[in-house]
């Protein structure tokens, strides 16, 4: 009956993987392909680089997708999780599907949106494409960042062998939540400012240097709600539970809720001010310094729930 | 497969019976291998030093001078006291994050205890340069910004740096590793995934080593100004 339901929990976690993180694919590509079909209509002799772009941006866009589809296809076609504990396999399943799902939900919007507002620069300066590219690309790279957390914490979950009780099935499955929701915030976060410093570069490349430094400062505070979630799941997963006390279960479950969903503003919030201060460059880049000083501080303050959240996972954790 | 939750947790943990204990001894050769190849190639190219710069030494120029630009960008002085830092743990990491690619070799930094340490590292310089630039009482001041009861926050923030610019190192370098096993074996080992490990290894590898130059730069520079 255990064995049965073990392989219950995992086609339905392969559908809630490939499920979720399809959603945020579609999303981002389209709207890529939208910036794409108006830039064209601004410049109808570049319509063949924008295409090639547009192509581009989108296979990058859909890499969160292709990552959803593996874990989905492991799920179902190898013997994943069926050896050992049962409840503890139906957990990690269940829990590795949410991390990688809603993870790629979250970053393929982000990933997606840079595509667009990549393709809309190249149609504005079909020249400079080349560079705008290549922007697009460092930035993408980085917006992914909270995706492959996600997969190293899902693939954790899929390939170890767990030993304890109830506490630590609900243990695994509280680190995919934290994960994958933790995750979802940074990707779109992560976005934003790639997306604006692609339209900075494609308007005034002299300034790409500073650009992208701001950039990549920017993206990298946005993702600290990630790696805050990234922790608090490895912290779950190698917890220690070997009993089936309510109050552990309750506690994990809630330390797992606290850190992920917390993370969601913060990732989204402190991608505003990292895209803001891209733009700020194209209009005076000589303020650059300020605006980044202006840009931490922001980030620090519009991250504090997220910490509080980290502090209130922390105490659920070791406390209770 | 079953390997793959265990690399994860040989990174995190060190491997179960080894004789060293808890220390990956792995990590310690790999980073070994790096400072030499580092040490080795440093005295190779300052021998050779000549008014007219070869080719190697016309990039090692441009790296030097592109590093020179950032820091005194960033902390808005002349003296060059902080290059050499900035530097040479962009060149390590940037090495740490490539030897990868190499069949049989593996990154340090894919181990916690190599972004960790360097964070912690970066805690202590951060913090007593801070003072130093500073001096103590403006210094203490600046934890109750902008309002004294954000105080436990700013502490707790200022220790979350140290984990977010480790472990965001440490997820990307061990994330492509084990993405890289993992369609290693579901191509059976037939094809070397060589476009993976170019992505992975190359690419995240120079992007994610030069943000973590970048922000060590930014918090030694939010700690020495104070305009």
């Amino acid at each position: 009956m255990e064995v049965f339901w073990a392989e219950a929990i995992k086609y339905l976690s392969a559908g809630i993987c490939m499920g979720f993180g399809a959603i945020g694919a579609g999303i981002g590509e389209g709207y890529t392909a939208g910036q794409t079909a108006l830039g064209i209509s601004r410049q109808p002799e570049a319509s063949g680089q924008l295409v090639k772009t547009m192509l581009i941006g989108q296979a990058i866009t859909e890499t969160s997708g292709i990552f959803a589809l593996v874990i989905a296809v492991l799920m179902i076609s190898t013997n994943v999780g069926t050896e050992g504990d049962a409840v503890l396999n139906m957990a990690a399943v269940m829990g590795a599907g949410i991390a990688v799902g809603v993870a790629g939900f979250g970053v393929a919007i982000g990933v997606g949106y840079c595509a667009g507002r990549t393709c809309g620069g190249v149609a504005r300066r079909p020249t400079i494409g080349g560079q705008v590219t290549g922007t697009m690309l460092v930035g993408q790279a980085v917006t992914e960042t909270p995706v492959i957390f996600a997969l190293v914490v899902a693939f954790i979950l899929l390939y170890s062998a767990f030993s304890g009780g109830l506490e630590k099935a609900f243990g695994l499955l509280s680190a995919g939540i934290a994960m994958g929701f933790g995750a979802f915030g940074s990707g779109i976060g992560g976005g934003l400012p790639a997306g604006a410093a692609c339209s900075v570069v494609a308007r005034r490349e002299e300034v790409r240097g500073q650009v992208l430094a701001m950039m990549l400062i920017g993206q990298a505070v946005t993702q600290t709600s990630a790696i805050f979630a990234l922790v608090i799941a490895f912290l779950l997963i190698f917890a220690h539970g070997d009993g089936a006390s309510m109050v552990k279960i309750a506690a994990f479950l809630g330390a797992g809720l606290s850190m992920g969903m917390g993370a969601i503003g913060a990732g989204i919030g402190t991608g505003m001010p990292a895209a803001s201060a891209c733009t700020a460059i194209r209009i005076n880049e000589r303020t650059s310094s300020v605006v980044m000083r202006v840009m931490l501080i922001g980030q620090a303050v519009a991250q504090s729930p997220a910490i509080g959240s980290l502090i209130v996972a922390l105490f659920l954790l070791f406390v209770v | 497969m079953e390997e793959i939750g265990h690399v994860a947790q040989i990174q995190l943990f060190g491997e179960p019976g080894s004789p060293f204990g808890t220390v990956n001894y792995v990590t310690v050769l790999m980073t070994w291998v790096v400072m030499a190849i580092i040490i080795v190639s440093a005295v190779l190219i300052a021998r050779r030093l000549k008014e007219v710069p070869g080719r190697v030494q016309l990039v090692v120029e441009l790296l030097a001078r592109f590093f020179d630009g950032l820091v005194k960008d960033a902390l808005a002085r002349d003296d060059r006291a902080y290059l050499p830092l900035i530097g040479t743990l962009f060149i390590f990491l940037i090495l740490s994050n490539w030897i990868g690619i190499i069949p049989g070799l593996e990154e340090p930094t894919k181990d916690i205890n190599t972004p960790l340490s360097l964070g912690v590292m970066g805690f202590f310089i951060w913090h007593v340069s801070g003072v130093r630039a500073k001096g103590v009482i403006e210094y203490i001041k600046e934890f109750f910004q902008p309002i004294f009861f954000m105080m436990p926050l700013n502490v707790v923030g200022e220790l979350a740096k140290v984990i977010s610019i480790s472990f965001r190192l440490f997820g990307n370098i061990m994330g492509g590793a084990i993405i890289i096993i993992v369609v290693s074996h579901l191509l059976m080992f037939l094809v070397v995934p060589i476009l993976l490990n170019g992505f992975f290894g190359v690419f995240v590898g120079s992007v994610q080593a030069f943000v973590f130059t970048m922000l060590y730069l930014t918090y030694t520079s939010v700690a020495v100004r104070s305009d």
